[in-house]
Order: C-alpha cells, then structure tokens, then sequence
C-alpha cells in the first residue's frame, strides 16, 4: 500500500464516519440531564424515557407506525408476491413494460406521489382516513417487494413445479409446499424492507395524515419543526433501536447491502 | 412402449406430443392464472399510482382553482406563471444549484469508499455494506436530527471550532443551504457508494495486472483504466443522487426551513397551505420535467463522449 492507498482507505474512513454520525451522536444525546439536547451530553438521566412514556400522543403515534407498517407489509407482500410470481413463471406479452410499469411508482418523487394521492383521495373521501394511509403506503412497498420476488424466482427451478405436479399435487398443493417454501428468503425480505419503508415514511405520509393518525417519524417531525427538546432524541433512539434490529435480520436473511444495490 | 419417466423432460414430450385442442386449452388455462395471480397488482397499480398521476397532470392544465367541471379554462397558464415568476425560478435555480453541490460531495466522498469496497475482502466488503446501506432504512427524520445536534449554532461543531479558536461567531450551518447540501448528501451517499461499488466489481482484475506489467504506476493505471471502466457506475450514482436531492422534501423542510426554499419546500406550501391544487399539480410535473430532462441529457452526453465503449 503506497501513499495514495493510505489516502484512498482515510477518505473512506471519513465518509463511514461522515454516513453514521447522525446516528451515532442521537443516541448519547438522549441520556442528557439538561433540559436542551445536546452531543456530548450534560449528565446522565433517564428522565426523558419517563417523559417519553407520559406523552400519550407519542405513545400512540408509536402503535399507528407499527399497525400501519404491519398491514401495509402484508398487503404489499400479498400483491406483490402473487403478481410477481406470475410475472417470473408465465410467458406474458410485454412482461419488461409490465415490469417497468408495476415498479414505476419508484420513480416518481414520493413529494410528486403524495400531492397526486391527496388530491385523488379527496373527492373520493379517502384523504385523511386510515384507508387513504395504508394505500398510499403499499404503493410505495410494493415495487421493492416485485423485485425481491423477480430476484429470487430469478434460479428458479421449475422442473421441481413440474415434478411435484406430475407426482399428483394440486397447483395450489405445489404453491404451498415447492414454490412458497423456495423463494421464502425474498418475501421475507420484502416484508421485512415494506415494514421498515412504510415505519419510516414521512414525504408521502406528510399529505395523508389527520390530527388523530399519527405515526412516530411525524411526531418526531413535526416536534423538530416547533419545538428542541432533547424528548425527541429519546423517541429517535427508540427509532433507531427498532431499525437496527429489524436490520440485523434483514442481513441475516438476505445481506442488506445486496438489497439495497438491487433495489435502486 | 417406453416406461414412463417422471422427470421435466419427458412431461414436454407428453405435452409436444398431445392433441393441439389439448395443449391449446392447458396454456389458456395457464393464461387464466396468470391474469388471476397478476389482476390485483396491476388494478392497485393503475387504479392508485397511474389514474392518480394522469389525474393531476390533468388538473396542472386547468386555470382556475377548482377541479375542473364546467367553469373550468384549460389552458398552460400555469406552467407560463411558473417559469414567468421570478419567485419560482429563483426556487427551480437554489433546488438545482443544491442538488449539484450535494452530487460533488457523495462523489467525492463516496468513491474513496466504493474503491475501498471493491479491494477488499469478501468478509470485510459484506461489513462495509452493511455500514453503508443501512441508514438509508433508518428514517431521514431522525438522521436529521442527528444533524440538528451536529449543527446548531451552540452544536457540536460549532463547540469544536470555536475551542480550537478558527472563528469566533458561530458558523451558520443549519437553515442554510450548507445544511440542506450536508443533510442531503448524507441521505444520498449511500445510493452514491452502491452504485460505484457495483461497476468496480465488475472490471477484470487482470486488466490492472497488465497496465503494472507494461510499467504503469498505480495511479496511472488508476486514471486510465479503474476510472473509465467505473463510469457506469459513476453515470448512475451521480444521475440517481442528482433525482433524489432534486425531489427531496423532508431534508431542506428541516435542514433548510424558510431560508432555503427549494422547490419540493414551495409545492408543499401550494398544495397543504394555500390549496392551489391545480397549481401545485403543474409544480409537481415542472420539478419531474426538469428531474427527467437533465438525467437524459446528462446520460446522453456521457454515452456519447470517449468512453462511449464502457456504457455497452
């Protein structure tokens, strides 16, 4: 290693550093004593856990992201699987615009999707209701959940299909028990990547939202517009921690840096 | 007659050798599958994502306020109003000036990283990854506020500069477009990294051996062989950091606030506080207009220059 590899690996340290740090500071922060956030922190308390945990509405704003993930997760892995599966298996004219047009929702700025949801929904009654919400999210996940799936049937081998179909089994039997278990690691990661995309969505959630659904990543945003309190470092971290660990099983299953070089 | 072997093989001699009314009807079947597994998605899809975006491309060539109906004047009003108001093309000049500068820093920053990614180990590549792509799956809300702490005027940095004595007024890094360009191109770096990552891997370890065989040095064989073989990479990384700053709306609405008005910032405010929704509809495919048009004649430009051979 010469002096311009030395060069190259120090840029690079600083760039890891410079991707992380937000993160990594949060966290101390929100032990601080002081009445103000700050890195490094005043003190040590876990004051503003308690504090966290008397303010109903970030409590709440906490069950909505998780409900509100959970179902938009099962929703998109639902389409997309089903959809993607018959995109991989069947011989359909034009699959590559079909394709291009079920995963086009990616391209499109979230801001653009979010003024276009709104003003649909509005005539139809659906801005501003938990339906509105959820359908906004699953346009969101599910294109990531059509690649996860378009990868993963990518190997597939069909003959094992055929192999039980000749061996007697129902389509839905070969459904159940060859093909869902083969490509489980992708739907799982697709559910897993729709819950963490939907639990941090802000943009698109921005313009569905009324005062009485709320989800955490709002609370937090809208806390930030008005008020600094070292509150909305605690409730970060709280964020933080349910990232990482969700995280930690999505490279367990799948390596995250792979999905994420695959998805975008 | 041959015994029957069950294996794929010998299933397609069946069916090749089957009746054509037989095998006619098993792909109409297998047709009627399809369409039954595909219905769903494609209504969702259409019904929530495609009716919605005609609709408000629809709306953006109404004059007046409403959604249309009877009294409603179809015209390009609003696209003239956007680019004859110098409020709004002082917005599109900031949000582009904005997003190039944040497109230089990921490069700048990001290239190290992939090049670091691409020589070393597969156990320590898998890791660096991993530190990489994983904020972009924790919200951007809370990285900003990561930043808050950072950049405040009695912030981190601040602290740090003024104790080692380099300025004596805090430095105004947060509400500035210094703020939104670091918000921004610590979101984007990630997608920055990948995409060089990616095309570094691909190149033939051996072409490098071969320019060190004919005397390069390893910067030289950096120059004219890593770089060039890597602008796909580079291409892609800089067109989708470039697409994503200019859309963003979360980043400049905290890291920028009033005193950066971006164009995402404006639409926002159209739509959610004045509801001038035809309006904001012709914002919004002003912003996608422009987002798509540099992106083609940026990657254009580039599939056409010297290197045009790299991009097959």
């Amino acid at each position: 290693m010469k002096v311009t590899g030395k060069i190259r690996v120090a840029v690079a340290a600083i760039s890891l550093v410079y991707i992380l740090i937000p993160l990594i500071v949060t966290i101390p922060a929100s032990f601080t004593s002081a009445s103000y956030p700050s890195f490094p922190p005043h003190g040590f308390s876990l004051q503003w856990y308690a504090k966290l945990l008397e303010r109903p509405e970030f409590v709440e704003a906490f069950w909505n992201s998780v409900k509100f993930a959970f179902l938009a997760a099962f929703f998109s892995v639902l389409l997309g699987t089903l959809g993607g599966i018959a995109i991989a298996k069947y011989d359909i004219p034009g699959k590559s615009y079909l394709v291009s047009l079920l995963t086009s929702p990616l391209t499109v700025p979230q801001l653009v999707l979010g003024i276009a949801l709104l003003i649909y929904f509005t005539p139809m009654l659906l801005a501003g209701t938990p339906t509105g919400f959820l359908i906004a999210h699953i346009v969101i996940c599910v294109p990531y959940v059509i690649r996860f799936v378009l990868t993963g049937l990518s190997g597939f081998d069909y003959t094992l299909e055929r192999a039980a179909a000749i061996l007697g089994a129902s389509p839905i039997t070969v459904f159940w028990r060859v093909t869902l278990p083969l490509i489980r690691p992708a739907i799982l990661s697709g559910a897993l990547f729709s819950f963490l995309t939907s639990f941090d969505n802000v943009t698109v959630s921005l313009f569905m939202v009324s005062s009485d659904m709320r989800t955490l990543p709002l609370e937090i945003f809208s806390n930030m517009q008005d008020a600094y309190s070292p509150i909305v470092a605690s409730v970060s971290s709280v964020v933080i921690l349910i990232s990482v660990v969700l995280i930690l099983i999505l490279e367990k299953i799948h390596g995250v840096g792979r999905l994420l070089g695959s998805a975008h | 007659m041959e015994p029957v072997r069950h294996d794929g093989r010998q299933e397609i001699t069946a069916l090749q050798s089957q009746p054509a009314v037989a095998r006619k009807r098993r792909n109409w079947k297998k047709y009627l599958y399809a369409v039954l597994l595909l219905l769903p998605l494609l209504l969702f899809t259409i019904g929530f994502f495609v009716v919605p975006m005609l609709y408000i491309l629809y709306l953006s060539f109404i004059d007046t306020e409403g959604l249309g109906g009877a009294n409603a004047v179809y015209s390009i009003g609003n696209y003239v109003r956007f680019f004859t108001d110098p409020y709004y093309l002082h917005s599109l000049w900031l949000t582009i000036k904005v997003s190039l500068y944040t497109v230089i820093v990921s490069l700048l920053l990001g290239y190290p990283v992939a090049l670091t990614m691409a020589k070393c180990s597969p156990r320590v590549r898998g890791l660096l990854a991993l530190l990489v792509a994983s904020p972009l799956l924790i919200s951007i809300v809370v990285r900003n506020f990561g930043w808050y702490l950072l950049l405040l005027p009695n912030g981190t940095v601040n602290q740090l500069v003024s104790g080692l004595g380099i300025t004596h007024s805090p430095l105004k890094l947060l509400f500035s477009e210094a703020g939104v360009v670091i918000g921004l191109s610590n979101a984007y770096l990630p997608f920055m990294i990948l995409s060089i990552a990616t095309s570094l891997y691909n190149i033939d370890p051996s072409l490098e051996k071969a320019g060190a065989i004919l005397g390069a040095s390893p910067f030289r064989s950096f120059v004219s062989i890593t770089l060039p073989l890597s602008l796909p990479g580079i291409v892609s990384g800089i067109v989708l950091v470039f697409s994503m700053s200019m859309s963003a709306y979360v980043t400049p609405a905290l890291m920028g606030g009033a005193n950066v008005p971006m164009l995402p910032v404006v639409a926002y405010d159209q739509i959610i506080h004045l509801l001038r929704w035809t309006y904001g509809s012709a914002v919004s495919y002003v912003l996608l207009g422009i987002t798509l048009a540099s992106v083609t004649i940026f990657t254009r430009i580039m599939e056409r220059g010297r290197y045009r051979e790299v991009f097959r």
